[in-house]
């Protein structure tokens, strides 16, 4: 039986060992991640972080034309409003001249429904979602309020399905059922995965044209599914379909910002193919093992190396070897021309970095390419997903610093005051704390930027360079603005409070 | 008790509210006891509503937080929670801690106060607030942290400072303007010779705040929001409270002046003298927009969406201040009977006369229906009195509104996510001139 067949897709501290509580060098975390020995590690001093809910919600909020019902308190979907602003900017690319930006529902759980459940309320703004919105799909995700009151999401949807148009989607969120914040990309595709994948039966042509068929047969031999993330912009998405359709491929693209009706078409594709290992692994093999999609799923393709793997192991798989070569070729020499003066300003730099698993470990890996030097890198979770990327730091620097943990930016200006990097590249909301350091930051994701393939290492590159051409605003804040911890938490081990938990 | 789902609400949680709130008074740092996802699901808010309010000293992803998983929520999170706060006075330097729970906690009925008890033993200086989010709006958060603060933190004093008042109403992030606002009355106050403690400003010291038993009066400028708190001063203090709706522009400002004069038997001429002061500069900075106003025909038709303080205030601003036609006023807070009869009877002596039709409604979605009632849309007749030109007040949400119906709009009310707010404020005599300021840009600004 396989985790879809399951009602809830497992926590990933069962099903991959996830660690996010780690510090020291690289060689021990991965000694010890595959000794099994991190996974129950726990901090005696936590701060504020980053539970599933979040990113789930920050994936189901980009599905268009649906509805997202947040079942919980009031605040737990809030989130929405400042993710609002990447939704608008893509309903504004495809051409809304009044976008709508991020719409959810809170059933806004209170006192009384503490007591008496919650499910009532969920019954009626499904029903109203489905009147007022006309959604293709309702989203329905659970916080930890209904988890522990015992609401039967799938018992009030099984029920509810047949008096509404949308499909509805039970996703399950509780924060509090996993440390790991990834599980939410398992949660997400689980629902995908169990509601939104059946293959409707193949239309029957007007006219037979035997040469059509063929035709579409070819296609199909060379359509991929291209998987985003909702951290992506618009740009990364346009320099990887640049590049596979270089390849001869046709692109469609998974999952974020795709219409629910169209998650069907991920079925048909030749392959599949992940741009970031550790937030697509549970679907890639769902669809091989339901659909016979194969999938690969090691490389993110940052920064040149990584995007060389990448685009190889595609062409690979197509027997298109030479054309991958030729474009590494084209796109490289190039690059490294407009990379000349950039990497004499960039060499020696010293950068830190802070983010999701694989994109902190691969964009520490393409700074190394450009010559900086990586004084810890501080991926939010460690699992198998991150090894290959982990492995190159390890090539270029046995002794490289990892710090693995959900946000924590204690240990982060701790790390910093003893490294004082020249550069910080960072997560949304962990930013801020390396700018009051003083060290001049670059965001590792989002924006107007591209952060993958060749145009991404080139944005990189020119972005880091701007960003220490005037490093004065967050030098200002250093001298002026105080951060919370006592100054003897400076000369203290950056992982003081980290506790082995050993093995089960 | 609102007992439905709210599109896109226009508030924190209860925890939200407090976190927002401990954090915004000086020396505070809160220490969350909650599933670890709270923090980054309020801050994460808190970025794209509050017009860009950051972290600040120790809010975001720095606050403190238990982060209780499944385990401490099946045996009890109190272990967890003695150790965070343990390291966290090792850690984090604070003045005055202050511990909020969130859902997971209230539900299993960690008892935080007796773990507090200990810490305070030990001298460390703390105090706790069970505010669950699904205990209410963030506006409820604020309400259960000064609630708190009050009861467990402010000293006991008898004496009482017949020229001492204390401030509040304003919410911290639920209003992206609440450091202006505070600003602008505190400094009116001062000028009647009062000492005012307001919590928040920039002027406010926690020190001030543990010495703030000892006002005269406590003044609250909101019908809705801190009441519980004025009622637990008063139990614990002795201290009367007053209500008035957040003053935004000459008309309502004179007004407020004038009740908290006389609720402290101000000389009349001392009040008097602040408030023809007031008004005559006001109206010289308003002497200067007077041309622009009436050559472009700058009058409109309003439509105003807000919070119980911000709804009431624009409309009463646009009607007796602006000379414009707030026609309908949206209040997004479910409010019981009793608060709604406030309500009408305050918009019902508009010094103008103008009557704003008020509807209750949260989600951003349904407003425009509420107009089509209000104003019927065009049957086709050649000859419409059209409800234009037209301006939209309210949040960012309200933008789709203000397109689909050919209005202007500006961002006030909470979610504030289209506008940097720094020091900006709207009330009292020089937030009315904000106001004109950025009413008046939107129209310019495709010149």
């Amino acid at each position: 039986m396989s985790y879809v067949d399951e009602k809830v897709a497992p926590r990933r501290e069962e099903r991959l060992g996830t660690c996010v509580d780690f510090g020291g060098c690289a060689c021990d975390l991965k000694k010890n991640f595959n000794g099994g020995c991190l996974k129950n590690n726990d901090r005696g001093f936590c701060q504020g972080s980053i539970c599933q809910l979040l990113p789930g919600l920050s994936m189901l909020n980009t599905i268009p034309d649906s509805v997202v019902i947040v079942h919980g308190s009031l605040g737990c979907g809030g989130s929405g409003h400042s993710q609002s602003a990447a939704v608008r900017g893509r309903q504004i690319l495809g051409g809304s001249t009044n976008p709508r930006g991020t719409l959810w529902l809170s059933t806004n759980l209170n006192e009384r429904d503490v007591v008496s459940g919650g499910e009532a309320k969920l019954e009626e703004a499904i029903i109203e979602a489905d009147r007022r919105y006309r959604p293709a799909s309702i989203i329905v995700v659970s916080s930890c309020v209904p988890g522990i009151i015992g609401d039967d999401l799938d018992g009030v949807i099984a029920k509810i399905q047949p008096q509404v148009n949308g499909v509805i989607l039970p996703v399950h969120c509780e924060g509090f059922k996993t440390k790991v914040m990834a599980t939410a990309y398992d949660a997400v595709y689980h629902a995908i995965s169990r509601n939104l994948l059946e293959e409707e039966e193949d239309e029957v042509k007007v006219i037979q044209d035997e040469f059509e068929e063929e035709a579409e047969k070819i296609r199909r031999s060379r359509q991929v599914n291209l998987m985003n993330v909702s951290s992506g912009t618009p740009g990364d998405e346009k320099e990887l379909t640049r590049l596979l359709n270089a390849l001869g491929l046709e692109v469609k693209i998974f999952p974020c910002f795709t219409h629910p009706d169209d998650m069907k078409y991920a079925t048909q594709a030749a392959l599949s193919i992940s741009t970031c290992p550790t937030h697509d692994d549970y679907f890639l093999k769902h669809l091989n093992e339901k659909f016979g999609v194969p999938y690969l799923l090691r490389y993110m393709p940052i920064g040149i190396q990584n995007t060389n793997s990448w685009l190889r192991e595609v062409a690979k798989f197509f027997h298109l070897e030479d054309v991958a070569e030729r474009i590494i070729e084209r796109e490289t020499t190039e690059l490294e021309l407009s990379l000349m003066t950039i990497r004499e300003n960039l060499k020696g730099k010293k950068a830190m970095l802070s983010a999701g698993e694989v994109r902190t470990l691969a964009t520490a890996g393409w700074l190394q390419e450009l010559g900086l030097e990586i004084v810890a890198v501080r991926p939010y979770h460690y699992d198998e997903f991150g090894e290959p990327a982990l492995d190159q730091l390890i090539d270029k620097d046995s002794n490289i610093q990892v710090n693995v943990g959900t946000v924590q930016p204690y240990e982060s200006v701790n790390i910093i005051e003893r490294t004082r990097p020249d550069i910080y590249l960072g997560h949304n909301s962990d930013n801020v704390w390396a700018a009051k350091s003083g060290v001049p930051v670059l965001p590792i994701y989002g924006g107007p930027n591209t952060y993958v393939g060749y145009t991404g290492a080139f944005d990189f590159a020119r972005s880091i360079n701007r960003v220490l051409k005037n490093p004065s605003f967050n030098q200002n804040l250093r001298k002026n603005v105080r951060q919370p911890y006592f100054k003897n938490w400076y000369t203290d081990q950056p992982y003081k409070y980290i506790a082995q938990g050993g093995n089960d | 008790m609102n007992n439905k789902f709210v599109e896109r609400p226009r508030s924190f949680c209860a925890l939200g509210g407090a976190m927002l709130t401990a954090g915004a008074i000086p020396g505070v740092v809160p220490i969350l006891h909650t599933a670890m996802g709270c923090g980054g699901s309020i801050y994460w808010n808190q970025v794209g509503s509050t017009g860009y309010l950051g972290a600040g000293y120790c809010g975001g992803l720095a606050v403190p937080s238990s982060n209780v998983g499944e385990k401490d929520i099946i045996f009890g999170g109190t272990d967890r929670l003695t150790e965070q706060i343990e390291n966290t006075a090792k850690l984090v330097e604070g003045d005055l801690y202050i511990v909020l729970t969130g859902c997971m906690t209230d539900i299993i009925g960690d008892d935080i106060h007796s773990v507090i008890r200990e810490f305070q033993a030990k001298d460390v200086n703390i105090i706790g607030a069970e505010t669950g989010g699904f205990k209410g709006d963030g506006y409820k958060g604020y309400d259960l942290v000064l609630q708190a603060i009050i009861t467990n933190f402010i000293e006991k004093k008898s004496e009482k400072i017949n020229s001492k008042v204390n401030l509040w109403g304003i919410v911290p992030g639920q209003d992206a303007f609440w450091r202006g606002n505070l600003n602008n009355l505190r400094s009116l106050l001062l000028k009647l010779g009062l000492e005012v403690n307001s919590f928040f400003s920039d002027s406010d010291t926690l020190e001030r705040v543990k010495n703030a038993g000892d006002a005269a009066l406590n003044i609250i400028v909101s019908e809705f929001y801190g009441i519980d708190a004025a009622k637990s001063f008063e139990d614990v203090h002795g201290v009367p409270y007053i209500t008035f709706p957040l003053p935004i522009g000459p008309s309502a400002t004179e007004e407020f002046l004038g009740r908290v004069s006389e609720a402290l038997d101000i000389n009349k001429d001392v009040t008097d003298k602040v408030i023809e002061s007031e008004n005559t500069l006001y109206y010289k900075y308003v002497d200067r927009i007077a041309d622009t106003y009436n050559d472009q025909d700058f009058q409109r038709y309003a439509v105003v969406v807000g919070d119980g303080n911000y709804s009431l205030a624009i409309a009463r601003f646009l009607a007796d201040d602006l000379g414009w036609m707030p026609e309908l006023t949206v209040i997004t807070d479910v409010f019981e009977e009793e608060q709604q009869d406030k309500i009408n009877k305050y918009l019902d002596h508009f010094n103008s006369g103008y009557k704003t039709k008020v509807v209750y409604e949260t989600d951003a979605s349904e407003i425009q229906y509420h107009l089509s009632r209000h104003w019927p849309q065009s049957s086709g007749q050649k000859f419409y009195d059209a409800f234009s030109p037209a301006f939209v007040i309210g949040s960012h949400l309200e933008r789709q509104l203000a397109i689909n119906i050919g209005a202007a709009h500006l961002t006030v009310s909470y979610p504030v996510g289209n506008r940097v707010v720094l020091t900006r404020g709207y009330a009292g005599y020089s937030g009315g001139l904000n106001l004109i300021e950025d009413i008046f840009s939107v129209l310019v600004a495709q010149r």
